[in-house]
């Protein structure tokens, strides 16, 4: 999207289960979806897609292994190391009680970081503009859109005809 | 495949468990003559499937008050594995029978001798005696027997008769249910379980006994679909159904964990004799059970489902379900066994002072006793020497090592064989009454259509 301008055609869809059905239908027919919009979530639209599983909660793991040790490794340097005090007359190093500060810190670090790397890897952050294919696929309609630029007449067609074929109640081409 | 048939082999194979279990109770009782062992299993056993019936009806009830419809292909597993309540109530009848005709001495509470030099088990006593034991098993377990048959036969209603009426009524049921059966839940485990450290409360107690029923209840409904659909049953229930249980399975997993530790945490914290004897009595005595339980019951099902692919390979949830059934078990083993055992010592220590001189102990006779014996064991832990107090009392260090209290040894995995033997034989004949898909539920559809 940097700057590079493309030619866009798609249609859209009144609920999920027809946007299902098409998207079934386009990799039945060979025909490559540059994305799908939708309102929400929809459910079985990655195996639908051909997508594969997203590697976000691996990083997850990576940031909460990172945040418990974190918690750990600071509290003990502190009660053993740096500045050791005795609560309630329990040993300098007490594990039980690190434990409830490890697993906020272990929430923190994933919860935080996932989203940091969500943004990082979607290419989000503060002043990006993102060109909207239509208005109401942030409401109630469900997008299915092809790739145009320098195509054939007759393949942009073929698309045509693939949302004719699945119901689209709009198809539009645009620039963006 | 609309009807479970419960053939021939199943039936020989739930017998021969049966077999081995009552053979294994009889060595117990008759040759062995360790009448504490035997109940002591009885009790853990007992409570222990009859919890799992219980947590599969409270499932169910929260499912038609959730309006939840994924499970529905599978509901009438749930309603079968609910069945084996009544039998589980008569067996606590009959030890609540045993404490008054005195067969056993499960419960310190019990022992009149010992309430009357107790100041605590005096405190504890409107609380902990027989009528309230008896009175409590005999209406509680009444009344979820009630709500289960109820249920059961609105559910089987359905199937003859189209529309909401079962459902409305269900519904009902199940508001009830879910308030006073969940409420009253607590109260029985305080009896049946927590009753028997007499000296000991904790107010997380039910919702981690209640835990630890959960997961084996899910572990338990997973090694079952995983076997029914091997013999071609439940072709609808998916490998999208399975993963939602692997999901259950490794959540309340978690939850367990989070309550134990919090009922850990809180009482190592405030520190206070009469909360932290519990965990000293376990930490100290049974290092093996009480560590071995988080390994079990934490660390391997967080580790091994934590990713999405594993929930749906039939062969990691069968060993992962297989793992924490038997964890949980050895969770109750954990609760009940250390505690019977502290009973006993308590009983004939109470026996040894009575024979001695005089009345000297009346008061706070235990209580000077404890911390005598604490003093002791410290000295003990300082030059490791072994105890020296003899007299009944004795021998403290060496209970982690003692088969069936320390360690089950193969008469509770017997005993064990012969409750899961027993229970499987009243979930096939249940399954087996019934159509296996509730063909009229207005979940079914969505059910079919389930993605996790």
């Amino acid at each position: 999207m940097k700057g590079k301008h493309k030619d866009i055609l798609f249609g859209l869809y009144n609920d999920e289960t027809e946007l299902l059905d098409a998207v079934h239908t386009a990799h039945e027919d060979g025909l490559e979806i540059m994305d799908v919009y939708t309102p929400f979530p929809v459910h079985g639209l990655d195996e639908a897609m051909g997508l594969s599983e997203s590697r976000l909660h691996i990083a997850g793991f990576v940031y909460g292994m990172l945040g418990i040790m974190t918690a750990f490794g600071f509290m003990t340097w502190v009660f053993t190391r740096d500045w050791p005090i005795i609560f309630g007359g329990k040993p300098y190093w007490s594990v039980p009680a690190f434990i409830p500060i490890s697993f906020e810190l272990t929430v923190l670090f994933s919860a935080v970081g996932m989203v940091v790397t969500f943004y990082v890897i979607c290419g989000l952050g503060p002043g990006v503009k993102n060109p909207i294919l239509h208005d109401r696929i942030t409401d109630d309609k469900f997008c299915v859109a092809f790739e145009t630029d320098g195509l054939a007449k007759d393949k942009i067609d073929g698309y045509r005809s693939f949302f004719s074929k699945t119901g689209a109640s709009e198809v539009f081409e645009k620039n963006i | 495949m609309n009807q479970f048939t419960f053939t021939g082999k199943q039936k020989t194979f739930t017998f021969s468990l049966m077999f081995v279990g009552l053979l294994t109770a009889l060595i117990c009782l008759f040759m062995k003559g360790d009448g504490l062992r035997f109940w002591s299993n009885f009790l853990h056993n007992t409570v222990f499937f009859v919890g799992i019936s219980f947590i599969s009806l409270f499932i169910l009830c929260a499912k038609s008050l959730a309006y939840s419809g994924w499970q529905t292909v599978f509901k009438r597993v749930w309603e079968a594995m609910s069945l084996f309540m009544p039998i589980g109530v008569i067996f606590l009848l009959i030890i609540t029978l045993g404490i008054k005709m005195g067969w056993h001495d499960l419960y310190h509470w019990a022992d009149a001798d010992s309430v009357a030099h107790d100041k605590l088990l005096q405190a504890k006593s409107p609380f902990l005696n027989f009528t309230n034991y008896f009175l409590f098993t005999l209406i509680v377990g009444g009344y979820w027997i009630f709500t289960m048959y109820a249920y059961r036969r609105l559910s089987l209603r359905e199937d003859n008769n189209a529309g909401l009426y079962s459902f409305n009524k269900i519904k009902a049921l199940a508001g009830v249910f879910l308030f006073a059966g969940g409420y009253l839940a607590c109260i029985m485990i305080w009896l049946w379980v927590m009753s028997i450290d007499a000296h000991w409360y904790s107010t997380m107690f039910a919702w981690y006994s209640a835990a630890s029923w959960l997961v084996s209840t899910i572990a338990f409904t997973v090694l079952m679909m995983i076997y029914l659909q091997g013999k071609g049953y439940f072709p609808k229930f998916t490998d999208e159904h399975m993963h939602d249980l692997g999901k259950y399975l490794f959540g309340f997993s978690i939850f367990w964990t989070y309550l134990w530790f919090s009922q850990f945490m809180l009482i190592w914290y405030a520190n206070i004799g009469e909360e932290t004897t519990y965990f000293k009595l376990r930490i100290d005595e049974y290092p093996v059970l009480f560590y071995g339980n988080l390994v079990i019951n934490f660390l391997l099902p967080f580790f091994v489902l934590m990713r999405n692919s594993t929930k749906r390979k039939h062969g990691t949830m069968i060993f992962v379900a297989i793992f924490v059934f038997f964890g949980h078990w050895m969770d109750y083993f954990q609760m009940i066994k250390p505690g019977v055992v502290e009973t006993e010592h308590h009983l004939a220590h109470a026996a040894h002072d009575d024979h001695g001189s005089d009345t000297k102990h009346l008061d706070d006779a235990h209580k000077d006793e404890h911390k005598k014996e604490d003093a002791h064991k410290d000295d003990h832990a300082g030059d490791g020497h072994d105890d020296t107090h003899g007299d009944g009392h004795g021998d403290a260090h060496e209970e982690s090592l003692r088969w069936g209290f320390g360690m089950p040894g193969y008469i509770e995995f017997g005993m064990f064989a012969g409750f899961l033997g027993l229970f499987l034989f009243v979930f096939f004949t249940g399954l087996g009454r019934a159509s296996l898909t509730p063909e009229n539920d207005i979940y079914l559809d969505e059910s079919y259509h389930h993605h996790a």
